[in-house]
């Protein structure tokens, strides 16, 4: 965590203007619309920022430092992405999506700078009580890294919380990362948004915090 | 004679214009997580023709009031709601 203190600085700051701000979990929200994403959890911390040109393509920035890797060996990984929503089921009572998301850029890790390239998979279904995804995501960054990557989730919302509501929900989410330390780990969380801005905190098995936050407008 | 004609036309008028305002309703498919609807909210408040526009969960509905003497026809309607990353399944007009 201390090796990007002015991030963790910027941190609280940036989760005030959200907090306080009218900001989504998926991977292209609406036409025109900009979503800004940023995670800190026992992989690392991640920032993205998609802009969604049609229903169905963003395009956008991510950025990720890599840590807890094997052997000590961590890593960035930087570039554009592109996200596809390859289909989406609206159902009368629930939504279920399979998006794409790939990129391309640099990966910087010790001491060298290499192309990088990334691609994932994720699958969700939700109604207004249940929530469930799955993702795959494979990262190439030459001699830096090369992994394979998995994270499932699923979540129950105590109450069905109503457009003006600030909705809670409680979720489990399981990751299996060959390239990491602890290979699985679990992490309960608690997510809550209101409107345009969700904030998630959890704690994980291997003992690291999760804080992440997504804004939309 | 003139004046009461005049007046008598003008307040038709205005009367008429606030008669048009017209209130949309959208039945909606998808429409579970508020953190992803506020995309409806945003996209149709860009429309200058739209007055308020109310999202029910619940109900899966969504409501437009379109501003007096305004209305959005049900092709635009239902390409917002598209860009909004939804399914209409209806649209019912009222004033």
């Amino acid at each position: 965590m201390p090796k990007f203190p002015a991030l963790l600085k910027a941190i609280p700051a940036v989760l005030i203007i959200a907090l306080c701000t009218p900001a989504n979990a998926k991977l292209i929200s609406y036409v025109d619309g900009i979503m800004v994403m940023q995670e800190n959890d026992e992989t690392g911390h991640t920032i993205s920022m998609d802009y969604t040109l049609d229903p169905h393509y963003a395009v956008g920035w991510y950025s990720k430092w890599e840590e807890n890797e094997k052997g000590g060996k961590d890593f960035s990984v930087h570039g554009p992405e592109f996200n596809t929503l390859i289909h989406r089921w609206n159902l009368p009572d629930g939504q279920a999506n399979i998006f794409n998301s790939s990129g391309a850029g640099i990966a910087e890790g010790d001491g060298k700078t290499r192309s990088a390239a990334w691609t994932s998979i994720l699958a969700d279904y939700e109604t207004r009580r249940v929530f469930s995804s799955y993702e795959i995501r494979g990262m190439y960054a030459d001699t830096i890294s090369a992994s394979v990557w998995q994270r499932a989730r699923i979540g129950i919302a105590p109450y069905k919380a109503g457009y003006n509501d600030v909705a809670t929900w409680f979720m489990v989410q399981v990751d299996d990362h060959p390239s990491k330390t602890d290979t699985l780990v679990v992490t309960p969380l608690v997510r809550f948004f209101y409107k345009t801005t969700l904030v998630e905190a959890g704690y994980s098995s291997n003992h690291h915090i999760m804080l992440n936050w997504d804004l939309q407008f | 004679m003139k004046k009461i004609l005049i007046l008598t036309t003008i307040i038709i008028a205005a009367f008429s214009q606030v008669a048009n305002a017209a209130t949309i309703t959208a039945s909606v498919n998808g429409l579970v997580c508020a953190f992803c609807a506020t995309g409806i909210e945003k996209t149709f408040k860009k429309q200058t023709a739209v007055d308020q526009i109310k999202v029910d969960l619940e109900n899966k509905r969504v409501t437009i009031d379109t501003k007096p003497g305004q209305d959005l026809d049900d092709t635009t309607i239902t390409k917002l709601l598209i860009n909004s990353g939804y399914s209409v399944t209806g649209i019912t007009r009222g004033k």
